[in-house]
């Protein structure tokens, strides 16, 4: 592990665990009331992935979480339990464990330690495998065996009855220092289980020893009557080995191993492929015993080339039978093609597992005749009726008559990268032919067929992104400033400007493209509300359906960030508030189940996302109340249109709820919803009707990076107003100019009355224009509300980049921003709600 | 002999340490650790920000980085004087952030020993004193010592 740039591991490890964790999730949350086949094994199969690179990289907490979870989906798997089982409960424990998974890796991100695991979390996993397991447990005797294989041996010394001499040779890890201390160590460790030990070098407390040991390997032999593995299991627990091999050279063959050959090749974009092969061989080894492997250094990154174009060859020793062990490879992460074949068969292996060992004989052989149908038909034909438990089936459609028994055939397991567990395909082969109300054989098919095509595209650091659109945003400035040069001004230059004209032209390009690579799907954000609305209907008792419109939108990243929190917030309203109890629903004549619709779409150079629920809606008459009662009234109640009145939900502290309860009522999260649409210059609008549902709407920019902006001068300090918050700009006379009693400024345009803000006024500059014929008075929109405000002149319209203000100078009020001019020069960026706060 | 030899080894090696830049407002001169200093630049035009502490002049766009400017004299509550061909923006950086501040002139770089240096007296005499954490001692002078976090912080 030292020899690895731990840092960029831990970075691939993150980032494939994030897919991972979100996959789980996602394959939780779609699960029903009763887990699929297909479902029990996506779900395994992650958490054995997980659990694998997790103990790989030593996050043992992390490890032994799923692998509690593993167990149970493992037990699930296997057999059809006996009892009823609460698949809800162990949704939600499962949930439970990613976001236990979901939190380590945020810790690990921000390099914090990691948390122990929780203690009620294991307990629950292990209760619950206890329970589903009921009566059943112990009564099929298999069903023990293999769940004995996939846990972790401990260790235990278990007999075997005859004497068995064994040969070591162990190499122990550069700079451990003092190797023969290790190896008295492992002599120490080996104490227990062996006799007649004898060693190469002899002494190994001599100090001499040390270099025999570190350049030739520590040699031992001796007897035990132990299995290899149970040996393997106890060398390996002293430290710092860095490569062992361990032969049996004399004694009885253990009856229930046999040897199987394997090559493994990943896919072509997997990379790293020695450290995924390394990963493999920590997830195989507590059932496996890896006799020979090739690249023997797998932590060695020569080695990664040489898999890439030889595959991945081990040879192992392991009491499964091929298909079992057939199925543990398939998990394999990345795994592009995988042979199999049995080298040495068990001694006297029990009567299933000669079939399947003759039929995986068979498998490789039918590996040669592949192309020609025929003798797969007759393969089907003759292995059909005598086996019941089949091996895995070839799941591409291959014409078979109709056989009655479910069909077995070997696999040809060079077929495909879609890992699957036998059952699956098992079920996939029995109705080939008929397959389009099957499910599963869909599934499989699709996974067995071609190749996965290879993706075009590449992960890449989002600050590279950032740095990347700067540069893009300093180009344009520049381009500015080279091509309106004050010292140009005056010269004939035809050819200059027909040149600078294509150079702003290929910037333009570039500006776009820089922006489209930023675009990301709002499909994960949305993903995330299911979770929401299962556990929300799951605690409140309700049932809600969240039907998501339009997934596919795409928005600029850093606006993604900011928008998932006001979804949350909306969801989480709309379930607790919005929907009503299913009797309730009933009653009003409305179906039991609510439906939530979270719709995303283009309109211009917005995105609009809508959410609509088919509840009670909003209360007008509460909501007003509620409003006069925190004195947010500024006009007769009367007066307020109901677009106004539901605009009142998104005050801070603003809860029409009685009570709080764990979801809502505090009247803080519409609250978010409002500011964090501030920052990326989104509005939100409510609409409802009573009775009948409601809808919020979120109007967001598609990206914050680049705005049209209207360049306003105030005395010789440049502002700039984003073109889309203004609605037109005019010159005013006095007599358009009302007060009100408090003295407050408003202008009357075409009969309507607006505020007037003197900008000079609203920030406190010493400049500007007193007399309002003088200048240009401009009128803001945003959302439903509008205000004019006043600036000396408008010096004109240009393309922005949005710069922070630096971070030292704090949040100003009325500010968003800020940009650097053709020339050099810095305008602030006018943040158009600000006019609106009170 | 042997305290010579140590002495010699600060001034000829390449770490900042114990250096400061040091500079002048109103008839003082104060003195900032080496390390925290990027550049020193001519004073530029400023933009203001409104709603900001009279001290922060604005932000200046330095090579297109957007860096806010501090007035040391303001800051120190000294009375404004305007600017002339010697006033200077010193820019730190900080955190990552870069943070300018206007001085009346830029004097030299001085290696001045932790046994030159001594606590200010406890007393404040004046407003600026509070940012002093230290005075050094140079050549029968007494540099007054600011520890650039105090000076952009109001605590």
């Amino acid at each position: 592990m030292d020899d690895f740039d731990r840092g960029a591991m831990l970075e691939s490890f993150i980032q494939e665990m994030g897919i991972l964790v979100d996959q789980l999730e996602n394959t939780m949350v779609q699960t029903g009331e009763v887990y699929t086949k297909e479902q029990i094994n996506e779900i395994f199969r992650i958490m054995h992935t997980i659990k694998g690179s997790a103990s790989m990289m030593l996050f043992t907490e992390m490890a032994d979480v799923t692998h509690s979870a593993e167990d149970l989906f493992f037990f699930l798997r296997e057999n059809t339990p006996t009892v009823d089982v609460d698949y809800a409960t162990i949704t939600d424990l499962v949930l439970e464990s990613v976001d236990f998974i979901k939190l380590q890796l945020a810790h690990m991100e921000d390099g914090e330690t990691l948390d122990e695991k929780p203690p009620e979390l294991m307990k629950n996993l292990k209760d619950c495998l206890s329970n589903i397991k009921g009566e059943g447990e112990g009564t099929d005797a298999a069903t023990a065996q293999t769940s004995a294989g996939v846990q972790p041996t401990q260790g235990l010394p278990v007999a075997t009855g005859d004497v068995n001499r064994y040969s070591a040779l162990i190499f122990f890890q550069e700079g451990s220092e003092m190797e023969n201390v290790r190896a008295f160590t492992v002599i120490h460790n080996l104490k227990d289980v062996a006799t007649d030990v004898v060693t190469v070098p002899g002494n190994v407390l001599d100090e001499d020893s040390i270099w025999s040991i570190r350049s030739n390997g520590f040699r031992l032999e001796f007897s035990s009557n132990h299995s290899l593995e149970q040996i393997r299991n106890t060398l390996m627990q002293s430290i710092y080995i860095k490569d062992m091999q361990l032969e049996k050279i004399s004694g009885e063959a253990d009856p229930s191993t046999n040897v199987y050959m394997t090559t493994i090749k990943f896919q072509a974009e997997s990379q790293m492929e020695n450290v995924r092969a390394f990963a493999l061989v920590n997830n195989i080894k507590d059932t496996v015993t890896i006799l020979k492997q090739h690249p023997g250094d797998l932590l060695d990154q020569a080695s990664a080339e040489v898999i890439r174009k030889k595959g991945f060859t081990m040879t192992v020793a392991t009491d499964l039978n091929y298909r079992e062990l057939e199925s543990i490879l398939q998990q394999t992460i990345y795994l592009e093609e995988l042979t199999l074949s049995q080298v040495e068969s068990a001694a006297q292996p029990t009567n299933q597992d000669a079939t399947e060992d003759e039929l995986a004989k068979e498998g490789v052989a039918l590996l040669a005749s592949a192309g020609d149908s025929d003798p797969l038909v007759d393969a089907f034909g003759q292995l059909g009726d005598t086996v019941s438990a089949a091996p895995p089936a070839i799941a591409q459609a291959v014409a078979v008559e109709s056989t009655p028994a479910p069909v077995a055939a070997p696999v040809l397991a060079t077929s495909t990268a879609a890992s699957d567990a036998p059952r699956a395909k098992r079920a996939a082969s029995s109705s080939v032919g008929m397959a389009s109300d099957n499910d599963d054989s869909d599934q499989s098919k699709e996974k067995a067929g071609a190749k996965k095509p290879t993706t075009h595209s590449i992960n890449v650091n989002v600050n590279k992104l950032d740095q990347l659109l700067n540069l893009v945003g300093e180009l344009v400035i520049s381009e500015a400033m080279v091509t309106q040069n004050p010292e140009l001004e005056g010269l004939e230059l035809e050819s200059f400007t027909k040149e600078s004209r294509q150079l702003r032209k290929i910037i333009t390009e570039i500006q776009y493209t820089v922006m489209s690579m930023r675009m990301v799907p709002l499909a994960p954000t949305f993903f995330k509300m299911h979770r929401i609305v299962r556990d929300m209907c799951r605690q409140l008792k309700k049932d809600v359906h969240l039907e998501v419109i339009g997934d596919e939108t795409e928005v600029d990243k850093n606006i993604i960030e900011h928008i998932s929190d006001p979804l949350m917030h909306i969801i989480r309203n709309s379930l607790d508030h919005g929907i009503e109890k299913p009797e309730i629903r009933m009653q009003k004549g409305k179906s039991g189940q609510g439906t939530v619709t979270l719709e995303a779409k283009n309109s211009g150079g917005d995105v609009l996302i809508i959410i609509k629920d088919d509840g009670a809606g909003f209360n007008k008459e509460k909501i007003l109340e509620k409003a006069y009662r925190n004195g947010l009234l500024v006009k007769p109640e009367e007066e307020y249109t109901e677009k106004e009145i539901y605009q009142f939900i998104f005050y801070p502290g603003f809860s029409t709820n009685e009570s709080v309860t764990t979801f809502s009522g505090r009247g803080v999260g519409m609250d978010v919803v409002n500011t964090n649409l501030d920052h990326v210059g989104g509005t939100v609008i409510a609409d409802s009707i009573e009775g009948e549902g409601s809808s919020i709407t979120l109007k967001i920019p598609l990206t914050l990076a680049i705005i049209d902006g209207m360049l306003i001068k105030i005395g010789n300090d440049k502002y700039t107003i984003p073109i889309m918050d203004i609605r037109r700009s005019l010159k005013v006379t006095k007599n358009d100019i009302i007060f009100d009693p408090n003295g407050n400024e408003m202008i009357k345009i075409r009969g309507e009355v607006y505020n007037l803000v003197r900008l000079n006024n609203f920030f406190g500059l010493d400049i500007g224009y007193e007399n309002v014929e003088d200048g240009i008075v401009l009128m803001l929109e945003n959302g439903e509300k509008t205000v004019c405000v006043f600036a000396d002149e408008l010096v004109g319209e240009q393309q922005i980049v949005v710069k922070n203000i630096p971070k030292y100078i704090k949040k100003v009020h009325g500010l968003s921003g800020c940009t650097l001019l053709g020339n050099g020069d810095i305008s602030l960026i006018v943040n158009v709600p600000a006019f609106f706060d009170v | 002999m042997e305290t010579e030899s140590i002495k010699l080894n600060h001034i000829g090696s390449d770490t900042m340490d114990d250096k400061y830049l040091i500079f002048k407002v109103e008839e003082e001169e104060f003195g900032i650790e080496i390390s925290t200093v990027q550049e020193i630049i001519n004073i530029v035009p400023i933009t203001r920000v409104p709603h900001t502490p009279n001290y922060l002049k604005g932000i200046i766009n330095l090579r297109g980085d957007l860096v806010p400017i501090i007035e040391v004299r303001s800051r120190f509550m000294m009375e404004h004087r305007p600017y002339d061909d010697l006033t200077c923006i010193i820019v730190l950086e900080r955190e990552e952030e870069k943070i300018g501040l206007i001085v009346d002139e830029v004097h030299e770089v001085k290696y001045i020993s932790k046994e030159n240096t001594s606590y200010p007296p406890s007393a404040k005499l004046s407003y600026a004193n509070q940012f002093v954490k230290g005075l050094g001692h140079v050549e029968e002078k007494v540099i007054l010592l600011i520890e650039p976090h105090d000076l952009l912080h109001d605590d």
